[in-house]
Parts: structure tokens; sequence; C-alpha cells
């Protein structure tokens, strides 16, 4: 394993230090460039209550390229697909390498609380979102119920 | 055989011919009255094929000329062009008009500068490595990051195939990064500098609507015309003809966004356009589309559940067990004409009636191709065995050339036909179009009997086809 850069270090060491509220990144014990993460459900958001696993990888360019991140939990959300793929512009077109890991996250809650409906990965769900929302509400609370809670 | 040369003249659409053309309108002993040249053939495209070195001297140029009009750095002109299509009068226009604005929508200024900071060490927000301000670059968005970092950064972004457009590190930041800035910093990477510059010299061209790379397999060549018109471009090096507007296969009289639509429509829909018409019928009653998928003819439609017979579409009733001796096809020809299924399949067969023929002389086409080689070995037979010489027989290429132009426009008249709205524009169209079909076939036919066709009746043949050609697109082509 190549020597880890001293930003990704520098960054690690804050998430442990300062973890951000609501959110846990911890780096594996075999990879210091793959974290697991548990991003707590925003309140007042259909996702509150839920813990959502996700997995985030730095990859070899970071931070000129973006990190891939991805959900592992099952989430009814317009912006998230069945695999669990993020649209999020700063994680594509919009990746500055000034962004960090915590800001990455936070956009990612922030998503949470404000789905994006115009702008879908998964288009099912979008569609619901558009037409009923307070349909689309009901399944997003009880997917996370079902799939976010207990565990 | 003027009629013969005035054919090749035409059909090597080189660049020394378009200035022959030139000179004998402009010459002053001639007193043949001046015409203009698109009056005479409506494809008349004046265009040059240039090399890599002589498209940078002609991108210099306009970067010099504009930066010595605005007394702006060549830097700072190169980036206005590139983002204005190169086109000049404009970025004066605008530059004269508000100069501080157009920098900034040229995304080469911050819209608001931000405060430089001026210590002698700082750490690099990206590597987050203090070190001496020396070692940091900075656009003029004032955003700093080391060196170190910004050679990192273009090496991804050049990767990826970018490059005029990659923009400052910092978060939200809009601004540019020049190309001089990132030659700077690249100066000791040879192999990313290569890479960066080529990608910048595709990305000049492809924004400069006067050029356009030829689409020949490999090929370096890129042809210019002050004209940007759909016309008819052949480039000198890889003989490739393609339209100059769009790069794609030439296709008068059809226009670039109809030709485009018929190539997808073709792509997408002929298979199973000719699946549908040659295994589905549609149900006699409630008129869904059927598939038969067995051999045999007494038919049930899943979806009424009513019975007939596949061949006449008939009720199954009346049929007893003679249904191959089906009497009743003719007697049931009209199945409910205002059906939407019905409408489809009208679709269908219109759509088929055009692709059929489109198909059709594109086979021809390179079935000619093969008589060409034929003709060949022929002509150097007869050449060996002493009947005439090599010059006594041109004629014969040229007329097989003369075909093979005259089809691949009735061709491309095909899609343009079906995108046609009815009326008697049509009409006269598809009236102009059979003369074509009619006196190529005439032509092909004669060609493939060459040797017991007279010469002067062949040429003659070749000024008719070639008339019914020109007449057509003067007409109807309209770039």
């Amino acid at each position: 394993m190549a020597v880890l850069p001293r930003r990704i270090i520098k960054e690690t060491q804050r998430l442990m230090q300062e973890p951000v509220p609501g959110i846990s990144a911890v780096p594996d014990d075999s990879n210091a460039r793959y974290f697991h993460v548990i991003v707590t459900g925003p309140e007042d958001s259909p996702f509150e209550g839920g813990l959502f696993k996700l997995e985030l990888f730095l990859p070899e360019d970071y931070p000129m390229s973006a990190p891939k991140v991805r959900f592992i939990t099952k989430i009814y959300h317009p912006n998230i697909d069945r695999l669990g793929r993020i649209c999020l512009d700063i994680l594509k077109d919009k990746w500055s390498p000034a962004l960090q890991i915590r800001t990455v996250l936070l956009s990612i809650q922030a998503l949470l609380s404000a789905p994006n409906p115009d702008d879908p990965l998964a288009n099912d769900v979008a569609e619901l979102w558009k037409v009923n929302e307070i349909e689309a509400i009901r399944n997003a609370k009880e997917w996370t119920r079902r799939y976010a809670m207990d565990n | 055989m003027a009629a013969s040369q005035e054919n090749e003249s035409d059909m090597d659409f080189s660049d020394n011919d378009c200035y022959d053309y030139n000179n004998y309108y402009n010459d002053d002993d001639s007193d043949v009255e001046h015409v203009d040249p698109m009056k005479v053939d409506p494809e008349y495209f004046e265009y040059r094929c240039l090399s890599e070195e002589e498209v940078e001297r002609l991108l210099n140029e306009s970067v010099e000329s504009l930066s010595n009009c605005l007394r702006i750095s060549p830097t700072l002109a190169k980036v206005l062009l590139h983002g204005h299509h190169w086109n000049s009068n404009e970025v004066i226009r605008k530059y004269k008009d508000n100069p501080s604005q157009t920098i900034i929508w040229a995304k080469i200024n911050p819209p608001s500068p931000q405060s430089i900071m001026t210590s002698n060490y700082y750490t690099c927000p990206v590597c987050v490595t203090p070190q001496h301000v020396e070692k940091f670059s900075h656009l003029p968005c004032g955003h700093k990051f080391c060196k170190d970092c910004w050679i990192t950064h273009f090496e991804v972004q050049i990767n990826q195939g970018i490059s005029t457009s990659i923009s400052c590190m910092a978060k939200d930041c809009v601004v540019l990064v020049p190309e001089s800035f990132v030659l700077m910093h690249l100066q000791h990477k040879t192999n990313i500098r290569e890479k960066y510059q080529h990608f910048v010299f595709q990305d000049y061209v492809k924004s400069h609507p006067e050029l356009r790379f030829c689409p020949g397999p490999n090929c370096p060549i890129i042809v210019h015309s002050r004209e940007i018109k759909a016309k008819k471009s052949i480039c000198e090096q890889c003989k490739t003809a393609f339209c100059f507007r769009c790069g794609c296969d030439y296709h008068a009289p059809t226009d670039c966004q109809v030709i485009k639509k018929w190539l997808i429509k073709c792509a997408d829909d002929s298979e199973t356009a000719n699946y549908i018409s040659a295994h589905t019928k549609d149900c006699p009653k409630c008129h869904i589309c059927i598939e038969k998928n067995g051999g045999c003819n007494h038919m049930q439609c899943y979806n009424c559940k009513h019975d007939f017979c596949w061949m006449c579409l008939g009720d199954w009733k009346s049929h007893g067990s003679e249904y191959y001796e089906c009497s009743r096809y003719r007697e049931n020809p009209n199945i409910a004409h205002e059906s939407v299924h019905a409408q489809a399949r009208e679709a269908l067969t219109k759509y088929l009636h055009y692709y059929e023929r489109w198909e059709n002389h594109s086979k021809s086409l390179k079935l000619e191709e093969q008589t060409l080689e034929k003709l060949r070995d022929r002509i150097n037979e007869k050449v060996m065995s002493g009947l005439g010489t090599w010059i006594d027989w041109q004629y014969l290429f040229a007329s097989a050339n003369l075909l093979a132009k005259c089809r691949y426009t009735l061709q491309y008249t095909y899609p343009f036909a079906y995108y046609m709205d009815a009326g008697p524009r049509k009409e006269l169209f598809e009236y102009q179009q059979a003369q074509l079909e009619a006196e190529i076939e005439n032509l092909s036919w004669k060609i493939e009997r060459a040797e017991t066709t007279d010469r002067g009746d062949l040429e003659n043949q070749m000024d008719i086809a070639e008339k019914r050609r020109t007449t057509l697109l003067k007409d109807f082509l309209d770039v």
C-alpha cells in the first residue's frame, strides 16, 4: 500500500476528533481509503429516526477526483437509486479538490432533507414524488422504518 | 467531348478546380459574362484542405489581430475568441462596450475578486501542507494552491480529455485556467503537456465554425471554408467526401437535421419494421397487432377472441376446410380505415416504401463499384489487344463516376421526400425524382453494355442524367 497522502491523514484525524453531528465516518482497519459511514436521518424529514449505512471510497487521485459514495441501506429517495448510487452534483462535475469528506457527507445529509425530484436518478420514485408527494413520503417513512431502524 | 470534360471537372472538385473556375470567369479576355457559380452548379463550394500547422497559423493570426486591435494579451485574446466561436467582430463589439464584463463572462476574471493573503507561509487547502508562498500560484480569482496540486489537478483533468474547460480548484469557482497557466505548470512534463496541447487544438477547431476535421479514419486534414453550409467537401488526402456543416456523409438534397432524423429512424426502426411487416397483421375485428407464431392459418385473436383466416383476414366460420384456396382475399380489402392500428400500418408502409428505395440505391452503388472493376479489366484487355489506347477508353470511367454521383444524390432524395409535406412542391419533387431515376437506370444499362453502346449515345445519356440531377438540386437544395 502506497503512503497515505497527508491530506487524507489530516481529514481522517479531524473526522475522528471533531465528528460532524449526525454523521460517523470510520476508516476500515485494512484500508484507510475505505470509510464505513453512518448518517442519521435528518429531523422533520421522512428519514427521521433512521440510521443509514453508506460506503465511501477515496480513489487514487483523491482529492483531484471526487470520493465514491454509495448507500448500503435501502432508501426511498428520488435522487438515490436501487443500488444506492447518489445523484449529487458535487460528486460529479461540480467536484472541487477543495471539498472534503465532511462536506460531501453534509451535502448527502442535506439531500435527505431536500429531495430533488426534478433531477431524478430513481425515475419511479421521482415520478411519485411529483404527482403524489404524500404517498411518496409515506413510502419513504415505511422504507425507513423497515430498513433503517433496529439493526 | 465537351460534355465529358465538364463532367470530369465536376467530379474532381478539388481546390485547383475551384481556382480555375474563378479564373475562368474573371478572365478579362473572356467574352462570357460573369455568372455566379452557385447558379450554374448548386453544389459549388469553395474550401481548402489544411494541415494542423496551417490551421494553427490561421488561429494565431486571428489571435494576433484581435490582440493588436484591442491591445490585450494574446492569452486573453485566445480565450475570448474560443468563448465566442472565433467571431472577432463579436468580441470587439462586446469588449469595446464593456471590457471588464466581457472578461467576467468569458470566465477569465471572477465576478468578485478575492482578497489575496499576504503572509510568507501558507497551507495549501488541497494537500494541507504548509509551504512558502513562493510555492503557490493562483488565477485572477486569487484562490491560492500549491504548484504541485495545480499540476496533479491538470494531469487528472487532461487524462479525462478535459482541456480548455479546466477551471480553478476552489469550490464553486468558475474561473477558467488559460492555456499559458497550464503550460507554465507542465513545463517539465512533456507527455501530458503534449496531450494537453493536442486536446486544446481539437477544442479550438471544434469551436470554430469555419473549420471541420476530416472524418476519414486517422486523417489529420482540417477543411476550412468561409461559407458555413451543408456542402460537399472532399478531403485531398484520404478522399473522404462529407458534408461540411455536420461532418456526416454528404446528403444533398436532404438537410443536416432531416438526414440525422432519417438515419436514426432507419437504425431504430428498420429491423423491427421489417419484422412487423413480414410477420404480423391486424385483427380484422379489434385491429390489434397479431404475430403469427405457428403454421396454422386459423387464427384466434388473443384480445377479442375473434376467429379469422390469416390469409384473407375473413371470418373463419365461412371457411370450412379449403382455406388455402382462399377466395375472399379480394372481397375484403378494406379493413377499417380509420383505426389506429390501420393507420400505424399505413405509416409503416409509407416508411418502408422510402426505406426500401433508399436501401436499394445504396446496394446498387456497391454493385456498380463492381461493374467499374470489371470495366477496368475489360479496358485492360482491349488496350493490350490493340483496340484503342488508354485515353480512348477514359470516357467509360468518367461515365461510371458520373453514374455513382447521380445515384448517390438519388439515394438521398428518398429521406427528403419521406419528410416532405404533401402538396404541389412534393409532387414536383417526386416528378423530378422519377425523371432522375429513369435517366440513371438508362445510364446504368448503357454502361453495363458499354462496348456495344455508341460513345456519343453514352455521353448524351451522361449529359441528360447530370442535367436532371442539377435541376433537382437547383430547385430543392436549400443550404
